[in-house]
């Protein structure tokens, strides 16, 4: 009870602190709607040439391209510090929430909001809603597979970024396979064969947060909704275990800090 | 009672090494080279509940390091250390709920926010009631002096501001012990004075135990009552600040600026000249022989002056002369 009134207090807070600059708060939401409306135009034009791809349709792709878009956006609102990880490790940034008496992990990520969050988060819903598959009881296997999704992504920032313990630098890096993930997860999933399936539950998770719960959201099955719940707690707990493993190496820094 | 028990704590760090240029980066690409830096070696002290402990010397000697220790921040590499009964890299939380930190180099009020806003987060943070946070807030904006300031977004607070506002959100919670790493860095004589009578205030109230790492002198002769003054990761000096003031604090840096030029046969009795300009001077002085006063008097008689500066000197100068009584056998090295 306690972790949760502590985690609506940062939530506030980084929503004050997002809204002191009110223009910036509004052109980040608002351009990433629009931004995300122009990159999925790309996707409409591709399937009026070809209609289907091994059986997915434009409308697959609207239900894909929404989750992950809400799932990227709450990660974004709630957990922004999750993508700035490994730069907080490296410039000594952890001494602040080590001092504090609450989780670490939980603190850091939890301590930014990125603005634009906000822009995917909705988008995804209007995705959804553009879709053909709306439903009123799709629209609840939508919200608990966004968070399951979410959830995967978080855990999978975390464990790029918590490298940065052993290695130093390791945002470019993290970046990279953030991208991979992205762009993976908004391809359909009838493209790859059997190996490159497994990669893409395993070493890069984009089927957890695009092509299968996608298929959650369009028809409830047990087999889904296992893959979720085992992805996302699976890859929970390996993020939580080696941000752990990482913080006894933790070396702190004398970089000049500032919280947001 | 004891409050902090530290017994042969050690911390050691593994740094990259490079020689400058392309080709050393190169090098290092492919064949990385390591080098140990001990910046703790097996200190051991005590702190008393309610003392005020300055833990002082010059940059990079491993001060930052200790207090990081002490709070959970840090794992050792060898040694124990048990603060308010915990041990603080095993019981980070627990401990965190009784101590307050303020690191003078990494502001912990969100910079775009004005300081009431972290102080309302921090009461969430350390679990307290909406109405005791309030309370509490009243009493440390009076005692700071900084009840203007806690609607101010903090970057537009001046550093002085600002500090008054990082010591007084570490102590919201009631803290037994407040660990301050340099808390007076960067700050203008009154500034330091400000944060200086604040902290004195809430020891002498509260009961709150203070340990204070600082390069500044000052600090140490106006907080604290007992000094550990560490050098390379070790301890090399420990006593009362009285006895530390009596054998090696005893001389006084002046430097006077005047409206016009300073005369040629310039001379102060008791104060050896160190430097002559056109418009200024420096010189030094035994405190202990040559009172403040009686300085600044023939100074002004010298003619009108526009500004003064008086120092201790740097602490790099007071660990020298600690070194030079152990060569000659008047001191033990701790």
């Amino acid at each position: 009870m306690n972790t949760l009134k502590f985690l609506f207090a940062i939530w506030k807070t980084n929503l004050q602190s997002a809204m002191e600059y009110r223009a910036s708060f509004l052109t980040q939401v608002i351009g990433m709607m629009v931004n995300n409306f122009i990159y999925f135009a790309i996707w409409i034009i591709f399937f009026e040439r070809f209609k289907d791809v091994r059986g997915w349709g434009v409308n697959d792709m609207y239900v894909t391209f929404g989750i992950l878009a809400s799932a990227f956006g709450i990660v974004s609102l709630f957990f922004g510090n999750a993508f700035m990880l490994s730069d907080v490790i490296n410039k000594g940034r952890l001494d602040y929430y080590l001092s504090m008496p609450k989780p670490v992990l939980l603190h850091t990520v939890s301590s930014r909001m990125i603005s634009s969050g906000m822009g995917d988060f909705a988008y995804g819903f209007v995705s959804y809603a553009l879709s053909g598959y709306f439903t009123w009881d799709g629209l609840a296997r939508f919200l608990l597979a966004m968070l399951l999704a979410a959830t995967v992504f978080a855990a999978f920032l975390i464990l790029t970024q918590s490298l940065a313990f052993w290695f130093g630098m390791m945002s470019n890096f993290s970046n990279l396979v953030l991208n991979a993930m992205l762009t993976f997860g908004i391809y359909p999933i009838t493209l790859f064969d059997n190996y490159a399936k497994l990669i893409l539950f395993t070493i890069i998770p984009a089927a957890l947060m695009g092509a299968v719960p996608a298929e959650f959201i369009r028809a409830f099955t047990w087999q889904t909704l296992g893959q979720l719940l085992l992805g996302a707690f699976g890859f929970l707990t390996l993020a939580i275990l080696l941000f752990r493993a990482g913080l006894r190496r933790y070396e702190s820094g004398s970089a000049i800090q500032t919280e947001v | 009672m004891t409050s902090i028990i530290v017994h042969n704590l050690q911390k050691v760090f593994q740094t990259k090494r490079k020689a400058a240029g392309l080709s050393g980066s190169m090098r290092s690409l492919f064949k990385p080279e390591y080098s140990t830096v001990e910046a703790v070696r097996k200190i051991s002290f005590q702190m008393e509940t309610g003392e005020l402990l300055g833990f002082i010397g010059p940059n990079g000697a491993g001060k930052s390091t200790t207090i990081k220790m002490l709070t959970g921040i840090l794992h050792p590499s060898g040694g124990e250390a048990s603060v308010l009964g915990f041990v603080p890299w095993k019981d980070r939380q627990k401990l965190a709920f009784q101590i307050g930190t303020v690191f003078g180099q990494r502001p912990q009020l969100w910079y775009h926010l004005p300081a009431m806003d972290t102080f309302t987060l921090f009461g969430k943070i350390y679990e307290l009631d909406d109405s005791e946070t309030k309370k509490r807030i009243d009493f440390l904006a009076e005692a700071f002096e900084i009840r203007d300031l806690l609607d101010v977004p903090v970057r537009k607070l001046s550093l002085g501001q600002r500090m008054r506002c990082e010591v007084a959100a570490s102590l919201l919670h009631r803290p037994k012990l407040l660990l301050l790493d340099e808390p007076s860095i960067g700050l203008d004589v009154v500034a330091k004075q400000h944060i200086r009578d604040a902290i004195r205030r809430m020891n002498q109230e509260e009961g709150v135990g203070v340990l204070l790492t600082s390069h500044d002198a000052g600090d140490l002769e106006a907080l604290c009552k007992r000094v550990i003054i560490v050098n390379h990761g070790q301890i090399v000096y420990e006593d009362k600040v009285s006895n530390l003031k009596r054998k090696f604090l005893t001389t006084k840096l002046v430097e006077v600026r005047y409206a016009k030029q300073v005369a040629k046969d310039f001379s102060v009795k008791g104060a050896k000249i160190l430097k002559v300009g056109r418009y200024g001077v420096k010189l030094q002085f035994d405190s202990a022989q040559t009172p403040v006063d009686s300085v600044i008097t023939r100074l002004s008689e010298m003619g009108d002056i526009m500004d003064i500066t008086i120092s201790d000197p740097p602490l790099e100068e007071v660990i020298a002369k600690i070194y030079e009584q152990v060569r000659e056998g008047k001191q033990e090295l701790t």
